[in-house]
Order: C-alpha cells, then structure tokens, then sequence
C-alpha cells in the first residue's frame, strides 16, 4: 500500500475564538498538494480566519495545522513557506513597482542584480514588463492586484494563498483574472488556497472547495458535488439558486418528510400533479424562461425551454420531475 | 442668496483683525532697531544695527539660550520615541479602556499649563526630586509626547495595516519591516512631529516656571528682561532669535505634512 502524498494543508480540530466568538470551531480540513481549493462563505463565516491561521497572522485557540506535513504552531508567518496575496494587495506604497516584487528576495539578503532579475522575471509572468520604475499610485486596480501576486511568487511558495483577491475589481476584470490565475496555478503546479464570497467564483475556478458558515465546514468537496448534492439548507441557499423545500412539500411531491434541493432545470410544468401552485413570476432567460410557481409559503423554480408554451402570470400549474432530481438533504 | 464675494465692510473688518493680530509682532521686529534703549517710543527716533553686537556679547544671553535649545531638544527626543510608541499601540490594537487611554495621552494638552506645572511641581517635591534641568525636560517632555502621538498616529491610521503584515508574510523579520516599511512611511510625520514639539518647547514658559530651579531658559529670560529698563532692544533681538527658532520648523512641518492630512498640535 503507497502512503498518501502529503497534504499541503492540514487542519486538526482547529479553533479560533475570539472572546465569545467562535471565528473557527473545530475545523477539519485537508487540502491537497497542487489544488485550486476554494474557501467559500458569506463574512463573517470564518474562512478568512482559517486562510490568516495557514499563514500564521492568527493562532488557533486548540487544535493543530500542519503545512506540507510540518506542525505550525510555533512557527511565525515569516517563516512559513506559503505566500500571502492580501485583500486590497498591501502594497508597499514607498516602494517601486520592482522594489515591491523584490522584497521577499531583499530581506532573505540576495544580491541587487538577482533580485532585479528575478523580479523581471516575475513581471513578465504577470504581465508586467516596463511597470517595473513606476509606484504602486501610478497603477490601475487590475495592475496592483497583478504586482501583489508576482510580490507573492518571488520567494517561490508551495502554497499561495489569495484572500478575496478579485473583490476590488471590476465585473470584466473580474472574469478576465479569473481565467488568468486559473492558468497560472497549473502553470506554477502550486496549491492555491482562495477565500471568496462569491459562489460563481469558487465554483468556476476551484478544484474543490469548502462552504463555510458560522465557524464550521458546511459541506467540502468538488464544485459538482456542492452544486448538485448539497449537504443543508444553507449551502443550497448559499451556493445556487436551487430551490430548497420543506419536509411536507417534498412528501407532497412524492418524496420522504424531509429538506430536499431541486434544481430548476429538472423541473418542468404539468397540467396535472399531485400538487397544484399559482404562477408568480417569469423571466426570460433567452435559451429559455425562469418561472416561479408558488406553492402556500414556498416558492419553486422551473426552467421552461425555449419553445414551450409559457404560463400566465396568476394562472395555475404543477410542478414535475424525474424522481432522481430530487436531493434528500441533511437538515 | 449666498453672494459670491464678501462685501467691503466685511473685508475691512478681516483686514482689521488681521492686522491687530499681526502688526504687534511687527512692532517687535522694528524695536530690535531702535536707537532709543529706555522705553518703546512710536516711531523710533532712529535706526541702527547695534543691538545685535550687543546682544551677541551679552553673557547672560548665552546660558539661557543654551539651555533652551538642550530642554527643547531633549524634551522632543524623549517625546518622538515614547510618542510613537504610543501611537503604535492605539493604532494597532483594540483593548478595553482604549478610548479613555487615548483621551490621558491628549491631556496634556488641553489641560491649562499652570495646572501641568502645579502639578509637576508638587510631584517633584513629594518624590524628592531637585530641580534641575530634568526636571524642566520632564515637564516640557508631557506636552511634546501629545504633538508627535498626534502626528504619528494620523499617519498610522493612513498607513494600510496590510502592509506590515505583507512584509511579514514575505519573511521580513520585525527589525526589517521596521526599518523598511514602517519606518519610511512615518519617517515625514515624525520628522514634522518633532519639529512642532521642539518649538512648542523653545518659547514654552508656564510650565517651565514651575519646574525650573535656578536656572532661566530663555523665555523666562526675556520675562525678567523686560522689567529692566536696561538695553530694551536687546530682548527684541533675542525675540527675533526666538520666532526663527520656533517658525521655521513649523513651517517646515507645515509642509512636511500638507500631502496628507494634517493633525499637528495646534497651539497650547
């Protein structure tokens, strides 16, 4: 039997408590050497938390974390072999464009014309090349995020960590530098740990992905398995937009008594069924239509392809689906 | 309707409040040429360049000055270090009592300057301390801690806490991120802080009397001097000393600081 490669992040009933608040309690968390792995969770729900305790700005309360198999608990951030690319990217507004990307080489005492080198080097990787004389002040949002992750390469890291590292910037930008650090991770074949608040981005750019809420690890796993199998009520509210019913509903509907997730694409609508609902809403999708049925206090989503009649407004209709569509959750 | 410009009273009234404030001063300057020594007369019945030459070979000038100048900057050396550090604890922690902490720091300050002295001046008696020029330091150290916290914790709150944290992160020791970032990003409030609080030191003279022993700094020199009718235009020389030692810096400050926003203690 082969050992398991070393995890590149290890978290051992962690906790973090700030007086009363439990920011962390008891995580467990394994993060694989070389994943994209995305730590997702509205504030306050701990995941910057868990990001500052891997790179070692916070101490956990109990608990231990092993980075590439070593304990931590002792080692101060400037000794950890992980990198940070700071919210708001920290820049050091003193220094050159260069002098910034240099930094972690200056303080380690390389040599002036290594350091230039290397940083150009760097620059040129995030597609930098000729910023190198200007100030930070000089930059647009999108080319100081882009110095902060070259900042962050230079001391050639095992494991980069970004928090929110794409909240300041605009839509497009967004989605431009989404496929960027996607790329450069698997050029790089480095871990990268990422916080984000924002669902879409950690399900299109992550390999897996942990949904945080008040402390804890809601549901980990791959963006499919989060997306179509969430665990609770709160990752299917937090993560999509499936519709999430109650016990009785989906007893109704054919199921047990429990809370079930029931994307909208698998429903479609019926004359007939065994429970009737009042169309409250349409919205046109292009391909197709979004329209609301509600049911008493819920309301439930069908996706109507493009071609099938579309109901009325106030008009009534039932809800129907393959059996298997339907997602039995834990509470 | 707001108007757009003042109307002409109110400008003569500006123009009139401003000169009240400022022609005095003038007058001073102007007195330090005078060549009537006994008492101010307006106008001065000549001019000359005397007094200077006098000033400058005036023993008694000496010591005072001297002494000014190593309260002032001993008093500013002592508050830039201690001043800094506080600013750096109320700037990057939160702690029970932080507020009022940071309202005892400003104090000094607000507090009227006999009280500081009076109080001072018990204190030194009940520990047993002689007066001596520590204790003028002392005194004139409590006041100039104010004027560079001040400055320097503007410039904290300004300074993103992130970077600190990315030097860190990028294996700078505390020593490193010291010296190469935090540092050069306070280097020009410190610097602006300790110019405002040399001055405040140089011409301070109510808390000075009460925790100078013999010696006189050289306000409290030119207090005395006044009541003598000896040589008046002797201390308008020492004045003129006085307001460059005190305004450059200030102005000096003034710009060091006009970049950002600007917090030095004004006034005490």
């Amino acid at each position: 039997m082969t050992p398991d490669p070393t995890p590149a992040v290890e978290f051992r009933a962690v906790s973090r408590h700030f007086g009363a608040v439990r920011a962390v309690d008891s995580v467990d968390l394994t993060i694989a050497e070389g994943a994209f792995f995305a730590m997702l969770g509205p504030s306050g729900s701990g995941k910057t938390t868990c990001l500052r305790l891997i790179s070692g700005f916070e101490k956990p309360s109990a608990g231990h974390i092993l980075i590439h198999g070593q304990d931590v608990s002792d080692v101060p951030p400037n000794r950890r072999n992980v990198n940070t690319v700071f919210q708001d990217y920290a820049l050091f507004p003193h220094m050159t464009v260069r002098e910034n990307v240099a930094y972690g080489l200056m303080v380690k005492g390389v040599d002036r014309r290594r350091r230039r080198d290397k940083a150009e080097e760097l620059l040129a990787l995030v597609k930098l090349q000729g910023y190198g004389d200007r100030r930070p002040g000089q930059l647009s949002g999108g080319q100081r995020q882009r110095v902060a992750l070259a900042r962050a390469l230079i001391n050639e890291p095992r494991a980069l960590l970004l928090d929110e590292p794409l909240g300041a910037l605009d839509l497009k930008l967004r989605e431009a530098m989404q496929d960027e650090l996607k790329a450069l991770q698997k050029r790089l074949g480095i871990t990268f740990v990422f916080v984000t608040h924002d669902q879409h981005e950690a399900l299109s750019m992550a390999d897996s992905l942990a949904v945080f809420n008040e402390g804890k690890i809601a549901q980990i796993g791959t963006p499919e398995d989060v997306y179509t199998r969430p665990k609770s009520r709160f990752v299917a509210d937090f993560v999509g937009s499936s519709n999430v019913l109650p016990p009785k509903l989906t007893r109704a509907l054919g199921g047990p008594a429990a809370w079930a997730s029931l994307r909208p694409e698998s429903v479609r609508l019926a004359a007939v069924g065994p429970v009737r609902g009042t169309v409250s809403a349409v919205r046109y999708l292009g391909a197709g239509s979004r329209v609301v049925l509600r049911i008493g206090e819920v309301e439930v989503a069908a996706y109507v392809p493009a071609g099938d009649p579309i109901p009325d407004i106030g008009s009534e209709a039932s809800p129907v689906f393959a059996p298997a569509a339907l997602h039995v959750m834990e509470g | 309707m707001p108007s757009e410009r003042a109307s002409p009273g109110l400008k003569i009234a500006a123009g009139a409040g401003l000169a009240f404030l400022h022609l005095p001063i003038l007058l001073i300057f102007l007195y330090a040429f005078t060549t009537e020594e006994k008492s101010y007369q307006f106008p001065p019945p000549g001019l000359t360049l005397k007094w200077f030459a006098v000033a400058w070979n005036r023993a008694d000038i000496w010591p005072p000055l001297w002494l000014s100048l190593q309260v002032a900057a001993v008093s500013t050396l002592i508050a830039m270090v201690l001043g800094t550090l506080v600013a750096a604890a109320m700037a990057q922690s939160r702690f029970f009592g932080r507020e009022q902490v940071s309202l005892l720091i400003l104090l000094p300050i607000a507090l009227p300057g006999v009280i500081t002295g009076m109080a001072l001046r018990s204190a030194f008696s009940v520990v047993d301390i002689p007066f001596s020029v520590w204790t003028i330091i002392l005194g004139h150290a409590t006041f100039c801690i104010v004027i560079v916290y001040n400055n320097a914790v503007a410039r904290f709150r300004r300074l993103h806490g992130g970077v600190l944290e990315a030097s860190a992160d990028l294996g700078a020791n505390g020593f490193q991120t010291f010296g190469y970032v935090l540092l050069p990003n306070l280097g020009s409030a410190l610097l602006a802080g300790g110019m405002l609080a040399f001055a405040l030191s140089f011409d301070e003279v109510i808390v000075t009397t009460f925790t100078a022993g013999q010696q006189s700094t050289l306000p409290i020199w030119m207090l005395t001097e006044l009541v003598r009718p000896r040589q008046r235009p002797v201390t308008n020389v020492v004045a003129i000393v006085v307001v460059a030692m005190t305004f450059l810096p200030i102005l000096a400050a003034y710009y060091l600081t006009r970049d950002g926003e600007h917090t030095a203690g004004a006034g005490k």
